[in-house]
């Protein structure tokens, strides 16, 4: 709900984003502070800043196919591993610029997402999910088992580093500046989806699809919709980290990384966009918490070894997901909209 | 010709195999309408509740078995009692999900306890294989195979004749009707998950028996989800016909096909199936259709 005294008197200022005066500035001021970042925050702090604006597009994307749409995803890993791949191939053979192989790495990935999403035909319900997992294990069957001049088997792809008239996107902040702008594109852009027809559809299928083919939604077009989109977002996701690890490896897209997307949006709040923002945030923390505090437990319990950082990112994770579904199943961004609206009421109980 | 038909046996021994492992993922769904992703940890778990109960604490094999197949019943008991009797009421989206959440904490507690080391694993079944002319048999998978098919015939007239069974049953249509017709959800779902570990714990019994235990060998919950969606999430007799066909494509593929072309299409081969069974009959060979009215 508005602040009291904001009142919209026409349909295209209640569809507004922004609503009042104190919310764009807010915008602005935060949008102007990430754009200082290189140059008031440490180099540590802008790398873990790329990691989250990749992860805050492949999250948005999986908001939109499984928060909106409510199509369960457990291969947004796969997807963004096809992007990833797509790039990589693109820029390391062909030599085509990053303005090119981004979105073409979208549209690769949407198309494979698609693929699996066309299933929607004929599959309802958890059935769906589950052919998702079969992406999962087709995606690293392909990449292992195909000719390693083709995808580079086991042994995973060199990326050359992105480059625009000549600068080229080595060093943290330049990455930072680059990673930003296709972010900012491409979360503008899911706020544009879920208000159009497309993601009113997709929340009427979440809702009830039975009720929503009814008033005339071609319920199977719009769920293999959700697929497509959710899987574009992955592949631009990938495209970015592959410019950014400047390596691609089958290791870095398995089932756990797709379940640690989901963990993102379940914590920040399934529906929102803004939640799936708040859910990279701090997963992204907690995993930089582990990764940093894991080796320094692993040399005071030898046995564990290295992959005391995997264990405690899957106990930890795993733990948040079951938590969050029992205590607050629809995340952070709910307790933050009861907040607000009860702060905006005081001293009215409703 | 022998080696052929050889193939082909042990193809469907291992088939059976994925049955077993699969009937977990079958009975939790047949009684609460939660398909549990986290099937393959159950396995690893019982797994390592066998080794334990007799590498570690050295009890015999008679009296650790019964104890493996208690202890695991309890373990069962207790992840549904901590994560899914509070989510009833709650969506089946929300408990689906709590079950991807636990896939990954088991496997994160599994690693912490117990280590990436490789352990030796008891032997309960005779590793002598048993020759038949020129065929050779695995000893573990043949009994094995004779434990799932009574396992299948067992489970199959209890969810089907009995009052309790199909008590469960209603609440795998539906938890709402089911508790308002005075069945106990809870109490379904509790047996369900009891059954669901107790499978595993003897999938992982005959799956391991003789060989090394690491906790990579969850994997075998997800070669086993193929089969349960192509028998049908609720066919617990269809698991059977479901298992020896993927056994045997799956043989075939890895003995003939897969030195032709130099990969390992064997392992995927059940999720082709799966995928082009999930397109042309969505319920699998003899799950349940349901109807939509509106």
């Amino acid at each position: 709900m508005d602040p009291s005294g904001v009142f919209p008197t026409s349909y295209r200022s209640d569809r507004r984003l922004i609503r009042t005066r104190w919310q764009f500035l807010a915008l602005v001021v935060f949008m102007a502070l990430l754009l200082l970042a290189p140059y008031l925050v440490s180099s540590r702090i802008i790398a873990i800043l790329n990691m989250m604006m990749i992860s805050a597009v492949i999250a948005v994307g999986l908001q939109i196919c499984t928060g909106y749409a409510g199509q369960i995803n457990l291969g947004q890993a796969a997807f963004m591993g096809v992007g990833a791949y797509t790039a990589s191939i693109l820029a390391s053979k062909t030599g085509l610029t990053f303005l090119l192989t981004i979105p073409l790495a979208g549209l690769s990935a949407a198309l494979f997402g698609f693929l699996f999403g066309l299933t929607a035909a004929r599959i309802k319900g958890f059935y769906l999910a589950l052919t998702t997992i079969a992406a999962q294990f087709l995606f690293h069957f392909a990449v292992l088992n195909l000719p390693s001049t083709w995808l580079g088997g086991s042994n995973g792809i060199t990326v050359p580093p992105a480059e625009l008239f000549g600068l080229r996107f080595v060093s943290e902040s330049s990455q930072f500046y680059l990673n930003f702008a296709v972010t900012a594109i491409m979360v503008a852009g899911a706020f544009g989806i879920v208000r159009s027809r497309f993601g009113r559809a997709f929340v009427a299928v979440r809702d009830d699809d039975v009720a929503a083919g009814i008033m005339g939604i071609n319920v199977a077009a719009t769920k293999a919709n959700a697929f497509l989109i959710g899987a574009f977002y992955a592949g631009v996701g990938g495209a970015l980290w592959a410019y950014l690890i400047r390596f691609v490896g089958v290791d870095q897209f398995t089932l756990f990384h797709s379940i640690f997307f989901v963990a993102m949006i379940i914590v920040g709040g399934m529906g929102s966009i803004v939640g799936a923002l708040i859910g990279v945030f701090i997963i992204r923390i907690i995993q930089e918490i582990i990764a940093t505090v894991g080796p320094n437990i692993a040399d005071s319990v030898s046995f564990l070894g290295g992959d005391i950082v995997f264990a405690g990112m899957n106990v930890v994770l795993g733990g948040v997901i079951a938590l969050f579904m029992i205590l607050e199943p629809k995340g952070l961004m709910h307790r933050w909209n009861i907040l607000k609206s009860s702060y905006r009421i005081w001293p009215f109980p409703y | 010709m022998v080696y052929f038909i050889n193939d082909i046996i042990t193809g469907a021994l291992i088939g059976l195999l994925y049955s077993l492992v699969a009937m977990g993922f079958v009975v939790i769904y047949r009684a609460s309408k939660v398909f549990n992703f986290a099937q393959g940890e159950l396995v690893i778990i019982g797994g390592f509740i066998v080794w334990f109960t007799t590498m570690q604490a050295g009890l015999s094999l008679w009296l650790s078995i019964p104890l493996s197949l208690v202890l695991a019943g309890l373990v069962g008991y207790a992840i549904e009692r901590i994560f899914l009797t509070k989510l009833i009421g709650e969506s089946v989206f929300s408990m689906v999900m709590v079950t991807v959440g636990l896939l990954i904490l088991l496997r994160g507690l599994v690693l912490l306890v117990f280590g990436p080391a490789v352990r030796p694993f008891p032997i309960i079944f005779p590793l002598k294989p048993l020759f038949l002319g020129d065929m050779l048999i695995p000893m573990n998978l043949l009994i094995g195979g004779i434990i799932t098919i009574v396992a299948a015939v067992g489970l199959s007239w209890f969810f089907n004749r009995t009052r309790s069974g199909l008590r469960m049953t209603a609440v795998a249509e539906d938890h709402v009707v089911a508790s308002s017709m005075g069945i106990s959800v809870k109490g379904s779902i509790a047996v369900a998950w009891v059954l669901g570990a107790i499978l595993s714990t003897i999938g992982a019994m005959i799956f391991l028996s003789g060989k090394s235990l690491t906790f990579l060998a969850s994997d075998i919950g997800f070669a086993a989800l193929p089969v349960a969606l192509f028998a049908g999430l609720e066919s617990i007799g269809g698991l059977i016909l479901a298992g020896i066909i993927i056994g045997i494509a799956q043989s075939l593929t890895t003995n003939y096909l897969d030195p032709l072309i130099g990969g390992s299409l064997g392992s995927v081969v059940p999720y082709i199936i799966m995928l082009a069974i999930l397109l042309i009959r969505p319920t699998g060979l003899f799950g349940w259709r349901t109807i939509e009215r509106v």
